[in-house]
């Protein structure tokens, strides 16, 4: 499970801390890059800028991905993600405030695998990521 | 052969019942001529014609023979004026008859049209008189006999004499009853002047009376010639003043030049001309008219006047602008709600996540090193936290509730009702609560609105039912004054009546936090939907009894 790597999309260091806690408390002990806007997040994908001398193997297992982000907007970098063959097949989770029936649909309607608003209660929060870990990464069978 | 007694005789006759035709027909002066034609024709046993002078030349107006068929062919030849009828003329205008006992009928040719000398010639004109009809030295016509039926004598100065007086009496007659038409005439044309003067007060009245300005310029000079009431108060002047005036004595010369551009292009195109608006500088400032000009031709089409109705709009224009401004004002308020919402749930949920996590962390990691009160403080912490994302998911709810919109279908209200309990009862599977749903519940609303609202409403019920005994909550229907009241009611805490007013404000709270936790935004959410829905909402209750909340609908798709 090791080489299986996360990226996450956070801009806010707060929430960035908090996820990371939350995922050593899952007993979620894989690799998590964090990148902290949209260009970044590119970048990283695609093997660019800072990342160009990323190993093209490495390719995370799964994507968490705010939806505010500076520079890029998550919906953005998720329509690019699906418009690479590289990374179109990606599993994508949407990690947001936001409830607002328009980026649920908008979300969706790029191809967000999943959509999970992050509650204020730590607790919960700890309890949705776990079960995003458990899930994204030992229940689903990824594209090969 | 008559004696000339008897001929005498024979033409007292004629002349005395002509005489008293005379005095009787006073009005239809065709009948008396051809009375007199007849009986004079009947007399002398030939031909009698009475000519009338037109212009057009003699024209016959009565005419007799005692043959029918010959009559019938006489009419046809006289049907027309005479041409060239020189001797008729003549008479007419000296005034004296003659008699031709013996006729050259070859030197009358020239006279005559070639048919009627081609029926002379059959008949055989043999003589003829002729004698004006005057009367005081105005020539009316001609008598005129034709002798042509061989056993007859030859006409003589006796005939003459007696056709001069029967002429002129049928010259009285027509002058009498000439006069009678003309007097005729006048009554009738005083009699239309009247009428005519009644039609016009009443449209006078008409257009007196009519709430909009009314004009009316002549063609030419587009002077003013007529203005009514409404318009003297939109100008500020008075008809008088006006009437003979242009628009360039009164309007800033632009103005008057546009309004008479107006009135040049109604006449030239003589089309109804409407200008939907138009800027006028009266006596009370600058108004705007919404104008029709209407061109008055004559009836060979060319124009008289123009006729112009002109209603202030000034008013409507005002409001229509302020309702404008009013959409922009609240489609802005709105985008900023918008904004703002979003923000609200994205940002002001970041900070309250950052401080239940780090509490929760300082809790997981330093939990030993605090005693219990500090435990118990960092929980109050966490605590207050989650009550304020509550409160923002709650507000953000009343604000989705009013930006959304609605799309109503057939739904049933206690479908969705049994919905909401059951999530209630998922989240407290140990609670018992009697509950009573009506059927026929169905109507039509918005689904996703009357969700929010039921859950609300229900889970009020089942909040405010948590600490009575057998609570119960029912769901139904009621008919009053022929309106569906829908209701959700509950035997739980109930609340005091001199209170209820503010049950559905925002934040409005009825019970402490510690009785019965809520942020007071469930109910004025409820409140919004129901507005929406042009609906009415209320209720009732009464403290540890328990509360109704009742509902109407109106129609959701009304503007």
């Amino acid at each position: 499970m090791k080489d299986k790597i996360i990226l996450l999309v956070e801009d806010n260091q707060n929430d960035e801390e908090l996820t990371l806690r939350a995922l050593k408390k899952s007993q979620i002990m894989n690799r998590v890059v964090v990148v902290r806007d949209g260009v970044e997040a590119l970048d990283y994908l695609f093997g660019r800028g800072a990342y160009a001398s990323r190993p093209s193997s490495e390719i995370p297992q799964v994507i968490l991905l705010d939806l505010k982000l500076p520079k890029i907007d998550g919906l953005e970098v998720l329509r690019a993600i699906r418009a690479d063959d590289r990374t179109k097949l990606l599993p994508v989770v949407i990690l947001t405030s936001s409830l607002e029936d328009q980026d649920l649909i908008k979300s969706y309607g790029l191809g967000a695998n999943s959509y999970v608003r992050k509650p204020v209660d730590f607790v919960q929060f700890v309890d949705a990521v776990k079960q995003l870990g458990l899930y994204w990464l030992v229940i689903n069978q990824p594209a090969p | 052969m008559p004696t000339e007694v008897e001929r005498l005789r024979a033409g007292m006759r004629v002349l005395s019942s002509a005489i008293a035709a005379v005095a009787e027909a006073t009005t239809d002066s065709q009948r008396l001529l051809e009375t007199l034609v007849r009986q004079a024709a009947e007399l002398i046993q030939d031909t009698c014609i009475v000519l009338l002078k037109t212009p057009e030349g003699p024209t016959a107006a009565a005419l007799y023979d005692p043959d029918p068929v010959l009559l019938e062919e006489l009419r046809g030849l006289y049907e027309k004026p005479l041409a060239g009828a020189a001797i008729t003329i003549q008479a007419m205008q000296s005034g004296k008859g003659a008699v031709f006992p013996t006729l050259d009928l070859e030197a009358t040719r020239s006279h005559v049209s070639p048919e009627m000398y081609a029926t002379f010639q059959r008949i055989g004109l043999s003589g003829s008189l002729i004698v004006p009809m005057r009367v005081q030295g105005e020539p009316y016509g001609a008598l005129t006999i034709l002798r042509h039926r061989q056993h007859h004598r030859e006409l003589d100065e006796l005939d003459l004499e007696f056709a001069q007086d029967l002429a002129n009496h049928a010259a009285i007659a027509i002058a009498n009853a000439r006069r009678v038409d003309a007097l005729r005439e006048n009554e009738e044309l005083r009699h239309a002047k009247e009428q005519l003067g009644r039609a016009n007060k009443f449209l006078d009245a008409i257009i007196e009376n009519i709430p909009d300005m009314v004009f009316v310029k002549d063609a030419t000079k587009l002077a003013f010639t007529r203005f009514n009431r409404a318009g003297e108060e939109l100008i500020g002047v008075s008809r008088d003043a006006m009437i003979g005036k242009t628009d360039y004595d009164f309007f800033p010369p632009e103005e008057a030049m546009h309004f008479q551009g107006m009135d040049r292009e109604t006449l030239r195109n003589k089309v109804l001309v409407d200008i939907p608006e138009e800027p006028i500088h009266t006596a009370h400032g600058k108004r705007w008219l919404h104008t029709k000009k209407v061109p008055i031709v004559d009836e060979a089409g060319e124009p008289l006047y123009l006729l112009g109705i002109s209603q202030d709009i000034t008013n409507a224009k005002h409001h229509k602008q302020a309702l404008l401004d009013a959409k922009d004002r609240a489609e802005s308020a709105n985008k900023e709600l918008e904004a703002f919402s979003y923000s609200v749930a994205h940002d002001l949920r970041a900070p309250l996540r950052a401080i239940d996590g780090f509490s929760q962390a300082l809790f997981e990691d330093y939990g030993e090193r605090l005693d219990d009160e500090g435990n118990r403080l960092l929980h109050r912490v966490r605590e207050q936290a989650q009550r304020m994302a509550v409160l923002i998911d709650d507000l953000l709810a009343l604000s989705r509730v009013t930006r959304h919109d609605l799309s109503p279908e057939q739904i049933d209200l206690g479908a969705i009702a049994s919905n909401s309990l059951a999530q209630l009862q998922r989240a407290e599977p140990d609670r018992v609560v009697e509950i009573q749903i009506s059927k026929s519940l169905s109507t039509v609303a918005d689904p996703r609105m009357m969700g929010i609202a039921f859950d609300n409403l229900i889970g009020n019920a089942w909040k405010f039912t948590s600490k009575t005994e057998g609570s119960r909550i029912e769901v139904g229907q009621l008919h009053k004054d022929s309106e569906r009241v829908f209701f959700v009611r509950d035997n739980g805490a109930g609340f005091d009546r001199q209170y209820a007013h503010k049950l559905f404000g925002v934040f409005q709270r009825l019970h402490t936090e510690r009785e019965f936790p809520g942020t007071g935004i469930g109910l004025a959410t409820v409140a919004r939907i129901i507005l929406r829905h042009r609906g009415r909402v209320w209720a009732e209750g009464e403290p540890g009894k328990g509360a109704t909340f009742f509902f109407t609908l109106g129609d959701p798709e009304a503007p």
